[in-house]
């Protein structure tokens, strides 16, 4: 990649609250500083020289701000190379791509860090700067690009790879899943719309009949137009309404096998309100005797397929998200083979014994043994445990973990789902699988609402029989018109789409409006504390002294792998220039105590603090001290001497995130409370649980998955629980709790087992989650009571008659008007955009 | 009003070849995704080739 030749050099002299010229993040401390603009790290500076040297950095960039509602994230721009090599495979091109004509193939990738209209302008030049692609369309709110492409003339990896450049990775997409979801939301739309089109045909004859047709002395042409309406509700009743008959029914044989009434869901009585009144209807009209409600019938199917598909709609952003990252497990792997030569396979095809090499940086994929090499990794992912683990020959590994220092070989000895991770994630698809759909509030209510009303009708027909049997008909008619449920129908779905929809935006990924509802019945949290309060990985905490001398340490440390050396030589990733390794004389490292070496012309010592303060001549009060408070924070304190001084003490540890008080803060505020949950070390979630100000005997450490899952089952029984977690191993206990919740950097696990999660950094979108559900919730009571209270004051006026048709016909739509405006002004999910 | 004998079947073959259309917008996908296109329209206007790269290698862009 060409990168001007120059390489980004370290500047201390910038505010840390510079914007990053290219995704407008504060750039922090340690920034990058190419050619005079500061950057927040390396790959926003490589995707930022990557568009200039492209001629298209000037378009990029006026069209992102134009966007008004884009997301920062930081670039990043390195592919993996076995997710490269799966998409160039056979088997891939047969089983995901569809053959076009002219020879030409489609293919759909999921895009990660697409976000607005310069996105999009820059992913569909794909087709002028690569050869054999012929089409490139991005779906944005979905992150799905269609790429059309000539097999022979591109390999996908290489369209993976310039995209890589500017910073968006693309990853397979599993065709089938996706096929069928988009065809079911088509379908669902056809239906609805279809439903409308009838309604409103048959709402317009209708109107004629209630305006005095029928009364009129032209009885041939109301015979007619009630026959009309007839033909109408035929295609609505028995097409659109066709999806809650055969749920309805479903719901009636469980009932019946069970012998329990409540198995029984809303879609009977929705169901037996339609078919009564369309068979009653029916008759009205080949007999010529009695009322028809075509008109009401129709609406309501509308009405409730439109609130059908407004909850698919909403709920699809975030089934996409799950299924983009539906790839925890690599899916390809290095085989050696009998010769020794290196074969790249699909996981699916590893068997028990094989020899699988993964590089650094790589996701183990099998469970096994260490055949060769000595490395460590981080098994964060299915422990918790912050620290990386040392691996040598003969230590077992399994899948999951992440290999962090040098290409090991692994003897398998599971692999696929019967390694630790695939029971825990087969367990997990197992539950989603089984959980009982939730029941909408809307069918609840819609089912008893249509019983209601056509009770009523009796009611007023019979009353005005006795009273006046002349008007009977009219104020039946009233009445029917007057209850139209389109406002109840649309009440809930509409309100909850709206907050999901603002939620989304927010990157709030609510899967199922159940959650905003259970969220407001929490009564206990529990919390994971490695990557959900602490960011995830060791690294530099805190600096007493000379910061400077860090820079030394780091060159001192970089060819060790310690896991307190990486964190050092990652803090100052980027910012030093050159290869440094020339400048290190004399290394010396003594296991556990630290390591020396002449670094620059001068004598450095890096260890620990008692170990380095021997080494000294004297040592300030000030440094023991801040090592002893370090060490009671739960951090591990190192110091740094040069020249026989002590020059500064660090903290290195995994840090707790900013926003973490505030949300245990908030919580117990609500009084919720709040419960601690780690696989890390007892100690580490002591230190964490005491500066959150939790109780000590609701913090514990050292819990496995399954005592996880035990632990929020345990809570369950008393309080419904709200589980914050991001690993593999919280993904059981997320799937437990009443709502579970996967943050920002999470695993595909957690994100799949999750009922909410978050793909924006930090802890504050938990509180926005909080409070914005508590907000859509109270638009959605607002509009219900809203509705009932209408339909309530209506048919009682209708009942007593006191309403004409023709004005009844006139609240209606006015009521409906009255709901979608107050769902889409309320105020969920607003913080985000005001803090801007 | 004997009119309204063809004028309301008129108007019903109407209303179906307006639901044919939308049939068919859906059944193409135009309905898949609201968001993208209107972006699009901004972007499109500016959609001339970079100088670096000429269009040669590929003109037919839809």
């Amino acid at each position: 990649m060409q990168m001007h030749g120059q390489v980004p050099s370290y500047r201390p002299s910038i505010d840390p609250a510079t914007a990053c010229k290219h995704c407008e993040l504060p750039v922090g401390s340690h920034p990058v500083v190419s050619e005079g603009m500061a950057f927040c790290c390396t790959s926003c500076s490589l995707v930022y020289a990557a568009l200039a040297g492209a001629g298209m950095d000037g378009t990029y960039y006026r069209l992102r701000d134009m966007s008004s509602d884009r997301r920062s994230t930081p670039a990043r721009t390195d592919a993996d190379a076995l997710e490269l090599a799966e998409l160039d495979s056979d088997t891939f091109l047969a089983e995901n791509t569809r053959e076009t004509d002219g020879g030409e193939r489609t293919v759909e990738l999921f895009l990660d860090g697409v976000h607005c209209a310069a996105c999009v302008w820059l992913v569909e030049r794909l087709p002028y700067e690569m050869e054999g692609i012929t089409e490139a369309r991005l779906d944005l709110p979905r992150a799905r690009l269609t790429l059309r492409f000539v097999p022979e003339a591109v390999h996908l990896s290489d369209a993976a790879r310039w995209l890589a450049r500017f910073g968006y990775q693309a990853r397979p997409s599993r065709a089938a899943a996706v096929n069928e979801q988009t065809a079911a939301e088509r379908s669902l739309l056809i239906r609805m719309g279809i439903a409308w089109a009838l309604a409103g045909n048959v709402m317009l004859i209708a109107f004629a009949l209630y305006s005095g047709l029928d009364a009129s002395l032209d009885t041939q042409l109301a015979t007619a137009a009630k026959w009309m309406s007839f033909a109408l509700a035929v295609p609505a009743v028995f097409y659109g309404g066709s999806v809650f008959y055969r749920r309805a029914w479903a719901s009636i044989q469980q009932a019946w096998k069970s012998r329990t009434i409540r198995a029984l869901h809303m879609d009977t009585p929705i169901s037996l309100g339609v078919l009564v009144g369309f068979f009653h209807s029916a008759y009205a009209t080949v007999t010529g005797v009695g009322e028809v409600w075509f008109d009401s019938i129709t609406v309501l199917i509308a009405a409730l397929l439109t609130a059908r598909w407004l909850q698919l709609r909403a709920r699809r952003l975030a089934g996409d998200a799950s299924e983009r990252l539906l790839s925890l497990l690599p899916s390809m792997a290095r085989r050696i083979g009998q010769g020794g030569h290196v074969e790249v396979i699909r996981t699916s095809e590893i068997r028990h014994g094989d020899l699988i090499e993964v590089s650094a940086g790589e996701v183990v994929p099998v469970d096994g043994t260490i055949a060769m090499g000595v490395s460590a990794v981080n098994n964060a992912v299915l422990t918790g445990e912050s620290r990386p683990e040392p691996i040598a020959e003969g230590s077992r590994v399994e899948a999951g973990g992440t290999n962090l220092t040098t290409t090991i070989r692994i003897r398998t000895s599971a692999s696929g789902d019967e390694t630790r991770i695939g029971r825990l994630l087969a367990w997990v698809g197992d539950r989603r699988s089984t959980q009982a759909p939730v029941i909408m509030l809307v069918d609840r209510i819609g089912g008893y609402f249509v019983t209601a009303v056509l009770a009523l009708a009796v009611l007023t027909s019979v009353i005005w029989l006795f009273l006046e049997p002349s008007s009977a008909a009219t104020h039946v008619a009233a009445l029917l018109v007057i209850t139209c449920p389109c406002a109840l129908g649309m009440a809930t779905p509409l309100a909850m789409s709206v907050a999901m929809g603002r939620a989304a935006r927010a990157g709030i990924f609510v899967k199922s409006e159940a959650s905003i509802q259970e969220l407001q019945k929490v009564g206990a949290v529990v919390l994971d504390k490695t990557g959900t309060l602490t960011e995830g990985n060791m690294r530099i905490v805190d600096v007493t002294g000379n910061q400077t001398v860090l820079a030394d340490a780091a060159l001192l440390e970089r060819t060790l792998n310690h896991p307190i050396a990486v964190a050092i030589v990652r803090s100052q990733h980027g910012h030093t220039s050159g290869d440094g390794s020339s400048l290190v004389s004399d290394l010396a490292a003594e296991a556990g105590r630290g390591v020396q070496g002449i670094v620059n012309g001068s004598r450095l010592v890096v260890g620990r603090p008692d170990w380095v303060a021997s080494k000294c001549a004297d040592a300030l009060p000030v440094f023991s001290e801040a090592a002893s408070l370090y060490a009671e924070q739960g951090y591990t304190p190192v110091a740094v001497a040069r020249d026989g001084f002590l020059q500064a003490v660090i903290a290195v540890g995994d840090a707790l995130r900013n926003d973490a008080p505030e949300l245990v803060a908030r919580l117990r505020q609500q009084g919720v409370e709040v419960h601690l949950a780690s696989g890390d070390h007892p100690e580490a979630v002591r230190s964490v649980a005491n500066r959150l100000g939790i109780p000590l005997e609701r913090a514990h450490g050292h819990v496995t998955p399954e005592g996880k899952l035990a632990y929020v089952e345990a809570l369950q029984e008393r309080v419904p629980v709200l589980m914050v977690g991001d690993g593999v191993n919280d993904a059981a206990a997320l799937q437990a709790a009443a709502v579970g919740v996967a943050v920002e950097g999470g695993t595909t696990a957690s994100q799949v087992a999750a009922d909410v999660f978050i793909v924006r950094p930090g802890l504050q979108p938990v509180l926005e989650l909080l409070s914005g559900s508590a907000t859509a919730m109270s638009t959605v009571k607002r509009n219900l009571g809203f509705s009932l209270g209408y339909n309530v004051l209506g048919a009682s006026a209708a009942v007593a008659g006191l309403v004409t048709p023709l004005a009844a016909a006139v609240a209606m739509p006015l009521s409906s008007l009255a709901v979608v405006s107050m769902s889409i002004l309320q105020r969920s999910f607003k913080q985000r955009e005001d803090s801007r | 009003m004997t009119i309204l004998y063809l004028l309301v079947p008129l108007a019903i073959i109407l209303a179906a070849i307006g639901v044919g259309a939308f049939v068919w917008a859906v059944r193409s996908g135009q309905y898949d995704d609201v968001d993208t296109p209107a972006v699009r329209m901004i972007v499109d206007d500016l959609d001339q080739p970079s100088e670096k790269h000429a269009p040669g290698t590929n003109g037919n862009r839809p």
